[in-house]
């Protein structure tokens, strides 16, 4: 078969398993739309506005719609990706794959575009509810702004999921580093609190990662205020930096054989 | 195409100071089951692993059906069937859906359906594979190993954990790939399994070959004192990976093993202490303990 073949086969298979494991649609799917309720129930009473570090303002529901599919696109795309690998690689899968003919890189992108369709179903899911319940609307060419964002947001977080599993050595350690660290980076990234209620340092310390730049870019598109699609150099230069510096990693250290038991 | 299957000289492979595999050599001939035996820690599986194109080989010569293992290419990679021992299938699919993954990954793989009969999981097709009991599930690792229509199939410990009555039925099995012309390289720390699957048979005992030959004739060359003992010291089932390969300085001690669930093998040993040994295994050996002696 050709590798377009062995790359569907692999992505329809990873889809199926997805969609069987109770665990994919609790997290990364039941998750963010219950959020989106709660966030847009609990902190929003009418007419609240959120002020990017930019200077944008944009009403509280398209700035929480915003950070929550931030969130999602880093729940289906790391999180998922990190402990999937991780488990296949642990439980010997990734070698008896390796023992095929097989082109190893159509596994990684077979994992990549499963994480690309459930990125991109889950962003659509909530956008859709936000429009519809939350009166978010895409000034502008913004709806194009959003779509590269969310893009750029799927491929650096598929790529820094596949760089952290050389170095989660179980499971567990895969479903417990992936999940969290998402989480403590949603708290300064201005998905859970909005980003003019945080602290300047913790402002800073957010900036230094992914998320802080794909939640403010998705926000920023939704402010009328925005000009044009609302893509901003900054935001799309820093993701571009980690999906270098995932790509470097994953390059040197992805392991096909499980980290324990080896000799 | 060279008349052997698999030709190793000099084979060497050590892991810091420590030589898992200290110079072997054999041949296997086409068409041929080579039964590879020894306890746990002997090097059975740095030799098939070296063999399977995983592991870089610190010395010696190897042509595995023609081709440099420590140089796989993909068509080299499609004449060779591999059935693990470290491996779990995605417990989340079916047997079919799982066989028929695999069967894209072949430029001329054999029919899934068939395949999967030919293992005897007709009747287990639509099951997901995590349903299976250990013996059925190591039947589906077989049907992957084969679904590439290979030339030659590496088993590794393929009935480890059966119950009598799965390796029963996992011997008729691996006849049957026999029966297809299939070249089969079969290593095993079960002594009757060997004797009677494999055409021939070599001997490995702390990275040395000991004995070689068809099993019939392995007696006498060993001499009347030759006491290969056996514990099972768990009753696990599954194909889970161990630490086992760790520590081979442990494979003659009475302890349990790191993981304590896979069969251990407690001497394979051609020293006068038939006896001797004996009583050791029956005393600290766990539910199972045999010994078998050749003369």
């Amino acid at each position: 078969m050709s590798v377009g073949g062995m790359v569907l086969a692999q992505t329809r298979a990873a889809i199926v398993v997805a969609l069987r494991t109770p665990r994919t649609l609790v997290f990364t799917i039941a998750f963010p739309l219950v959020f989106l309720v709660l966030f847009n129930s609990i902190f929003v009473h009418g007419g609240e506005s959120v002020t990017l570090p930019t200077g944008l303002k944009l009403s509280a529901q398209s700035y929480f719609t915003a950070g929550i599919v931030a969130y999602s696109v880093a729940l289906s795309t790391f999180t998922t990706l990190a402990v999937t690998v991780t488990t296949q690689r642990e439980r010997g899968q990734l070698k008896r794959l390796r023992g095929t003919p097989m082109p190893a890189w159509t596994f990684i992108v077979a994992q990549v575009l499963r994480a690309t369709v459930q990125a991109l179903m889950m962003t659509l899911l909530l956008v859709g509810i936000g429009m519809l319940a939350y009166g978010v609307e895409f000034p502008g060419a913004s709806f194009f702004g959003f779509l590269v964002y969310a893009a750029l947001g799927t491929g650096v977080l598929c790529t820094l999921g596949i760089a952290l599993t050389p170095f989660t050595p179980t499971v567990d350690a895969a479903s417990t580093i992936a999940p969290f660290s998402v989480v403590m980076l949603a708290f300064i990234s201005g998905v859970w609190i909005p980003i003019d209620q945080l602290p300047h340092w913790l402002e800073q310390v957010g900036r230094v990662f992914p998320l802080f730049h794909l939640s403010i870019g998705l926000q920023s598109t939704l402010s009328p205020e925005a000009s044009g699609t609302g893509l901003e150099a900054g935001n799309v230069a820093v993701l571009l930096v980690w999906a270098a510096l995932g790509a470097w990693v994953a390059g040197r250290r992805f392991r096909w054989e499980p980290l324990a038991g080896v000799d | 195409m060279s008349e052997a299957a698999i030709s190793v000289s000099g084979l060497r492979k050590s892991y810091g100071e420590h030589e898992a595999v200290a110079g072997i050599d054999f041949e296997v001939g086409v068409g041929e089951v080579f039964g590879f035996l020894g306890p746990n820690g002997a090097g059975k599986t740095t030799t098939i692993e070296i063999l399977e194109g995983y592991r870089e080989r610190s010395d010696g010569e190897v042509a595995v059906l023609g081709v440099d293992p420590g140089q796989p290419t993909r068509e080299w990679r499609a004449r060779v069937g591999l059935v693990l021992q470290e491996c779990e299938l995605d417990p989340l699919l079916t047997v079919r859906e799982a066989v028929a993954l695999f069967a894209t990954f072949y430029p001329a793989p054999r029919p899934v359906d068939a395949t999967v009969d030919l293992v005897g999981l007709a009747e287990k097709r639509d099951e997901r594979i995590g349903s299976l009991s250990g013996g059925q599930k190591r039947r589906v690792d077989v049907a992957i190993g084969l679904i590439g229509d290979p030339d030659l199939i590496f088993l590794d410990e393929p009935t480890t954990g059966f119950d009598p009555t799965a390796r029963r039925e996992a011997w008729t099995m691996i006849e049957g790939l026999k029966e297809l012309g299939k070249t089969v390289f079969l290593t095993t720390h079960y002594m009757d399994e060997a004797e009677h699957l494999a055409d021939r048979v070599a001997i490995l005992r702390e990275g040395r070959i000991v004995a070689e030959g068809p099993m019939s004739e392995l007696g006498a060359s060993l001499g009347r004192h030759t006491v290969i003992g056996f514990r099972l010291n768990g009753g696990s089932r599954t194909c889970g990976r161990a630490s086992r390969r760790r520590s081979t300085s442990t494979a003659a001690s009475c302890g349990s093993r790191p993981s304590g669930r896979r069969p251990t093998c407690t001497a394979c040993s051609t020293s006068p202490s038939g006896a001797a040994r004996r009583s050791r295994t029956s005393r600290c050996g766990g539910r199972a303990s045999r010994t078998s002696s050749s003369t």
